[in-house]
């Protein structure tokens, strides 16, 4: 069975990066930025996050195309789901 | 693996118990069988439904024949009231989408064949297989309980609208659509488990030279059809479960008067709706595919453009959802865009249909009944087909809606797929599933009845449709421009009688010659895939040994050769030259 | 044949096209219809409350500390699994039912303190019904708690038969576990923003 597991040092580094992601996020809440900034940046750290995850945790990064399309079809289709119906619930 | 193979051939260790053996079995073959059984028992019930609805729409207000034992207020004296009418639409349609449609197509012959097809012993996970069909069963009986409960059966509709179903004042129902919810996400579980098994077997269980581009298109279909379902079930999963708990606890999800809008219900049932109706149309498809190069005795026509055309349908499928809400208050800028991309729809749908019609081209063509059902299902299906573009079109759509033009042809896509398009399956893998072949009389006599029955029930809908009779209201004939329908749906409701009879020499056929038809060989069709490597029915594990595949499924016929077919199994080199 | 000796052929075996384990394959395809699951609710959130104005005033009630805690919590068990599933690779039972047993106590925590929270907020009076916020957060939640619940359920089984003689048989399922719990991390990883903090 050929899943490519990192040392564990590996693992704790990641550990780390997303406590200190966890922590930028709040302290975005408190920055001094607009809101749409502090709200995008907010969602970008929980995007790195879930990519750390993703590919470490996950091994996303040692598996075939495969699963890069199984995984990547469903979130562009949510995401789909949700711009389409942005004239119907969003703006009634 | 191949060991592993050889080792589950050679396994006669300890013999299993009854239960083991036909109940809780984690064998394929036996698990497709079980959903067979279930899809064949929910389609009586939902022929009932449908005897009940018609009769109604026929002769109003007047009691059923045989139905005056049931009791108020369910039916009064055998009279159908208005309650138990939008009952009976809802289950009628939930019944048969749900629990005949999918496990009939999926459960039945995804189970039965995919192992077979791509020379597999079981698979993926055959305990996760027999889980499948447990909770189907489950969920089987917990819709059906519904019927006897207080305040009756679901009836907002299959498609549950809200606010209708999401305020239990509005229907009078509690726990009726409270149950048909919790049926359904015990379904949805089902054929998401369903799902994991058909695409990892299919994947990754194929036989050494078994590419993806050599696949039976049974298999790409029901593999396509596994992907839809997996990929758009999920928010109406979210969507059950908000409906479940604004009936239930209080909250607002789809209650205007609670802050909620009820649009969105829609839209998340019709993003699963829409590639739903693909689910069940993908595998029809499949098995009229598998059965046309069998009884013309030459290869399909472009297999490789019917491959991409199925890639196309299904992708294509994601995108059209919003043409069931045309006129539901959308924002019109929506429409146009849903319009386009419903008319492209059927261009792979298309390509589909003329490269099965251009495959008959220079055949040597016979009629069993298999292939009676398939080409029924095909010229069927084109009328459904045809049809929905009419609806596809906003502007057509708006006098169209809701109107019995839409029943007519969503019976006319449905019905095919799964009923000519199923018996064709039945009747042809018969043999394989059984060891038996059916009767050839009684399956004529049962195809004509069908086609026959089928088309006066939905023809005249049709012209009831575009004359403005409109659905899912209990008694068209009170208003006054409809009465001259009235006609229509008696012929319609005959023709109905007609058709539920002609079922019945089917019952016959089948347990007949469960029993007594006569014994089958490995190949009696002769023809080219996987499944007719081994014995009639399979043994346990299927194959003595892993077969490899040597070539294209549908090499029939080919120049130079001595017999009309050359299985993909078969390890004698393809003839060179076309 | 017993079920068993069926279920053989299963989660390690594969053939020559992909190369990768039937289960890891399945997992995958699991987890795909579960994107689309929270990814809808997720999406008729977002919309519903842009629809409504951004619900300042309901979200100010949330307590975004537990939650803080709860995240720190989660994502520990993610590591912990991940490590299990390092030491089940190398064969260290003992180290992997450790750390197996660390995720389902990390996981049963996140629980009791989503209880907890859960509990502040119904004695303020904030339940399911009391506004459409409200009944977002405690369906999303509670839909993503349930999960948590099954991730538990289904870690703790694999750590008490990793005791027995099953070890041999379904080390390799500490991936599939540790791949949904992971999932499950990742949707909370997108649920703590959306409800606590943006």
């Amino acid at each position: 069975m050929s899943s490519a597991t990192k040392p564990s040092v590996g693992y704790l580094t990641i550990w780390v990066w997303l406590i200190v992601l966890l922590g930028v996020g709040v302290a975005l809440l408190a920055a001094p930025v607009s809101k749409t900034l502090a709200v995008t940046l907010i969602f970008t750290v929980a995007s790195v996050k879930a990519f750390l995850v993703l590919r470490h945790y996950m091994h996303v990064r040692h598996q075939p195309l495969m699963i890069y399309v199984i995984i990547g079809v469903p979130v562009l289709l949510a995401i789909a789901l949700t711009l389409v119906l942005i004239p119907d619930i969003a703006f009634r | 693996m191949q060991a592993v193979a050889e080792a589950h051939g050679h396994e006669h260790g300890d013999e299993l118990s009854f239960w083991r053996k036909y109940v809780f079995s984690v064998d394929h073959k036996v698990i497709g069988k079980q959903y067979m059984s279930l899809a064949l028992f929910m389609m009586l019930i939902g022929g009932l439904t449908a005897f009940l609805i018609r009769w109604q729409l026929a002769w109003p207000e007047t009691p059923v024949p045989g139905f005056g034992w049931v009791p108020e207020p369910t039916m009064f004296d055998g009279v159908v009231p208005p309650e138990f009418y939008n009952a009976l639409i809802t289950m009628h349609g939930t019944i048969m989408v749900f629990f005949v449609a999918m496990p009939f197509l999926l459960g039945a012959f995804g189970n039965f064949l995919i192992p077979l097809m791509v020379g597999a012993d079981d698979m993926a996970f055959p305990r996760l297989n027999m889980m499948s069909f447990w909770t189907i069963f489950t969920a089987s009986m917990v819709l059906l309980s519904a019927f006897f409960v207080p305040a009756g059966a679901a009836a907002a509709g299959w498609t549950g609208y809200a606010p209708l179903s999401a305020d239990p004042q509005y229907t009078g129902v509690t726990w009726g659509i409270n149950l048909w919810l919790i049926a359904l996400a015990l379904e949805f579980a089902s054929f998401l488990m369903g799902g994991v098994n058909f695409l990892t077997t299919a994947i990754n269980m194929r036989a050494p030279g078994l590419t993806l581009m050599r696949l039976p298109l049974m298999v790409w279909t029901q593999v396509t059809a596994a992907v839809l379902f997996m990929l758009s079930v999920g928010p109406l999963v979210g969507g059950a479960v908000m409906l479940l708990l604004d009936r239930t606890i209080g909250t607002g999800f789809f209650r205007p008067d609670r802050g909620g809008d009820a649009l969105l219900w829609q839209h998340l049932f019709w993003f699963f709706g829409h590639p739903e109706v693909y689910v069940v149309m993908l595998p029809g498809f499949g098995i009229i595919l598998e059965i046309f190069p069998v009884f013309t005795r030459k290869p399909l026509f472009a297999y490789k453009a019917i491959i991409y055309s199925i890639i196309g349908t299904g992708i294509l499928s994601f995108i059209v959802w919003a043409h069931h809400m045309f006129v539901s208050g959308i924002d019109p800028r929506l429409a146009t865009p849903f319009s386009v991309t419903t008319i492209l729809i059927s261009v792979p749908f298309a390509i589909m249909v003329f490269s099965m019609v251009a495959s008959f081209r220079g055949g040597a063509i016979s009629y069993p009944t298999p292939m009676l059902f398939a080409v029924g299902t095909l010229a069927t299906f084109v009328i459904g087909g045809v049809t929905g573009i009419f609806l596809g079109s906003a502007a057509v759509d708006i006098f169209l809606h809701g109107t019995y033009f839409v029943v007519a042809h969503f019976h006319y896509t449905l019905f095919p797929s799964v009923l000519f398009g199923g018996f064709a399956g039945v009747y042809f893998w018969f043999p394989k599933m059984f060891g038996r072949m059916m009767n050839e009389t009684l399956g004529k006599i049962h195809f004509w009845i069908t086609l026959v029955g089928f088309n006066c029930v939905f023809i005249p809908l049709f012209l009831a449709g575009a004359a403005g009779n409109m659905r899912r209201v209990y008694n068209p004939m009170q208003y006054d421009f409809l009465k001259h329908l009235s006609g229509i749906h008696q012929f319609a409701t005959i023709a109905t009688v007609v058709l539920l009879i002609g079922q019945v020499p089917f019952v016959i056929n089948f347990f007949w010659s469960l029993f007594a038809g006569q014994p089958a060989t490995d190949n009696p069709w002769r023809a080219n895939t996987l499944e007719w490597a081994t014995s009639s029915p399979p043994p346990h594990g299927n194959f003595e040994k892993v077969p490899t595949v040597y070539r294209d499924p549908y090499e029939y016929s080919l120049p130079g050769m001595t017999q009309d077919f050359l299985p993909q199994y078969a390890p004698a080199p393809a003839p060179r030259g076309v | 044949m017993s079920s068993v000796a069926i279920a053989e052929h299963g989660d390690a075996e594969s053939r020559e096209f992909t190369a990768q384990p039937l289960g890891r394959i399945g997992v995958w395809w699991f987890l795909a219809s579960e994107i689309m699951v929270f990814g809808g609710l997720i999406g008729s959130y977002i919309l519903s409350r842009v629809a409504a104005g951004g619900w300042a005033a309901e979200r100010a009630h949330v307590n975004t500390r537990i939650a803080i805690i709860n995240t720190i919590v989660l994502v520990t068990s993610s590591f912990t699994i991940v490590k299990a599933h390092a030491a089940a690779e190398a064969d260290n039972r003992g180290q992997a039912r450790r750390f197996m047993l660390l995720t389902v106590i990390l996981g049963c925590m996140f629980l009791c303190f989503k209880g907890y929270e859960y509990s502040i907020e119904i004695e303020h009076g904030f339940t399911p019904a009391t506004s459409l916020f409200w009944s977002f957060y405690y369906t999303m939640t509670g839909l993503h708690g349930l999960h948590v619940l099954i991730g538990i359920i289904i870690n703790l089984s694999l750590f008490l038969l990793a005791g027995g003689a099953a070890w041999p048989r379904i080390k390799h399922r500490v991936e599939y576990a540790g791949l949904y719990w992971h999932f499950v991390d990742v949707v909370w990883i997108f649920l703590f923003p959306l409800l606590y903090l943006a």
